[in-house]
């Protein structure tokens, strides 16, 4: 299926929604490394 | 405590009779609602009044401008209610001294006469500074006093909770805002209404956008009434 | 068993997209610009899903206030911190649909205002966690603004839209209860709810276990579980 230029929009709130929860991820684990680090 | 077990509307009055006391002492509240409030309006009235609305961009906007006045000004003015008991520690006698219902109401009853207040001294300086002529006087009448107990009502609550955290000042405003902005998005509509006669803006009458406003204000006081013991003991 | 959920609940989001994409039809009536209507696969479920998140923190609320178990109130906290995660998002595809379908980014369409306001309630019982040091006065007076929260919310989802021009589409469900959108896309849609409330549930999940360990590290300590 080609990209028109209408479902460009779609890859890109695609983007935005799964970079947003990968982001979350990254933070959730950011966190739980801290905590195992602290003493 | 008395012995004799004090009747709940007894405690109302008896909370409502002290918080007047006790701002009559200081007129901390009275000053810092009419200072803003007057400092509001010379702003609006100077930077709008002498351009001269025309009368439809005028029904659309003022309305606005009036309920921001009042918000901003109880905004700064009312959560001293519950913080003021917190800093000087009165707040543990009354937790012993009153049922938190009557103690609640008491506070509810005292910030509604200080917003009543507000609005009548406000609302005429306003319409003169302004020379906007309101269609229904009744209707305005009847939204100022509905709408004046929905921000009292949110008020007090955000008050008692915002008391027991630290940066209590922009605590509230950021608290409030967003429980106190459907009722504001609903006084704004019918104050419209009220000053351009009739239909407002938007399609929508006073018979549909009314009850709205009275449903929010018994939706906010019933959650008020059972959420405020929960924030007021430990 | 935990594990299989979660790699089925990878499995259906990746069915959901491959539908969006292919099963379901090219282009839709109703909309203005037909083609990108596929939009409307995520773009909703993160809204509701994000409201999700605010229901769950007032059930919470009052499970932490009947029990006084930490762990719920724990657990409405994440799901404030995970509604607005999705609630950013919903706003942001919200707006980036909005310029396709209306040209502009932000309309004040009542249904954008409304999320845009919930944002601010998330971001207010956010702040207030912040500003409680004592964890039970923290959890009793972030359960009472999360219930006061969830009174209010309907009479800016329900109830102001209604009386305001909306530039959101009509109810989908007409009033003989028949849908008016296609059964494919219909369906779609449900795939994709579904898809991402049990998304929603397993980041909550994962987010409440964090910050209950670090509610067990800091020992009585002052984290705020700020966004």
């Amino acid at each position: 299926m080609e990209l028109s230029g209408a479902n460009t929009g779609v890859v890109v709130v695609n983007l935005i929604i799964w970079t947003g929860i990968f982001l979350w991820l990254l933070r959730l684990n950011k966190q739980l490394r801290d905590m195992e680090k602290k003493p | 405590m008395s012995p004799i077990a004090s009747s709940w509307a007894a405690e109302v009055a008896a909370v409502f009779v002290k918080e007047w006391r006790c701002e009559f002492r200081t007129r901390y509240a009275l000053n810092t609602l009419a200072l803003f409030a007057f400092t509001t309006l010379v702003v609006t009235s100077v930077s709008l009044g002498p351009m001269g609305i025309a009368k439809a961009q005028g029904s659309a906007v003022l309305p606005v401008l009036l309920w921001l006045i009042l918000l901003f000004s109880v905004a700064a003015g009312l959560p001293r209610a519950f913080v003021q008991e917190e800093e000087s520690q009165t707040a543990t006698a009354l937790r012993l001294a009153a049922t938190p219902s009557a103690l609640f109401c008491g506070k509810l009853l005292y910030c509604l006469t200080l917003v009543m207040a507000l609005e009548l001294l406000v609302t005429p300086v306003f319409l003169t500074l302004m020379s906007l002529g309101v269609e229904s006087p009744g209707l305005l009448a009847a939204v100022l006093a509905a709408g004046g107990y929905g921000l009292a009502v949110g008020s007090t609550l955000v008050a008692a909770i915002i008391a027991q955290a630290r940066t209590k000042g922009t605590l509230f405003s950021v608290l409030s805002f967003p429980v106190l902005l459907p009722l504001l998005l609903l006084v704004v509509e019918l104050t419209r209404t009220a000053v351009a006669g009739g239909i407002g803006d938007m399609g929508s009458t006073a018979g549909v956008v009314l009850p709205q406003l009275l449903l929010y204000d018994a939706s906010v006081s019933v959650a008020g009434l059972m959420l405020f013991p929960v924030v007021w003991n430990p | 068993m935990k594990t299989l959920l979660a790699w089925l609940l990878w499995l259906w989001i990746a069915l959901v997209i491959w539908a969006a994409f292919f099963y379901a039809p090219g282009a839709a009536e109703n909309f203005q610009v037909p083609t990108s209507y596929r939009i409307l696969f995520f773009h909703v479920p993160m809204a509701w899903a994000s409201f999700a998140g605010f229901i769950g923190s007032a059930v919470w609320s009052v499970l932490y206030l009947r029990s006084r178990n930490p762990r719920h109130d724990l657990a409405a906290a994440a799901a404030i911190q995970l509604g607005l995660l999705f609630g950013v998002l919903a706003t942001v595809t919200g707006a980036v649909w909005a310029r396709i379908e209306w040209g502009l980014y932000w309309n004040w369409d009542p249904r954008q205002t409304s999320l845009l306001v919930s944002l601010l309630f998330y971001g207010a019982y956010l702040a207030l966690r912040g500003a409680v040091d004592d964890p039970e006065k923290r959890a009793r007076l972030a359960a009472a603004y999360a219930i006061l929260g969830l009174v209010v919310t309907p009479f800016l989802y329900w109830i102001v839209p209604r009386i305001t021009f909306s530039l959101h589409p009509e109810p989908v469900v007409n009033a003989e209860g028949k849908s008016q959108m296609s059964s494919d896309i219909s369906r779609v849609l449900l795939a994709s709810s579904v898809g991402f409330t049990a998304l929603f549930f397993w980041m909550h999940n994962l987010q409440t276990r964090l910050l209950v360990l670090a509610e067990r590290k800091s020992a009585g300590g002052d984290q705020g579980y700020g966004a």
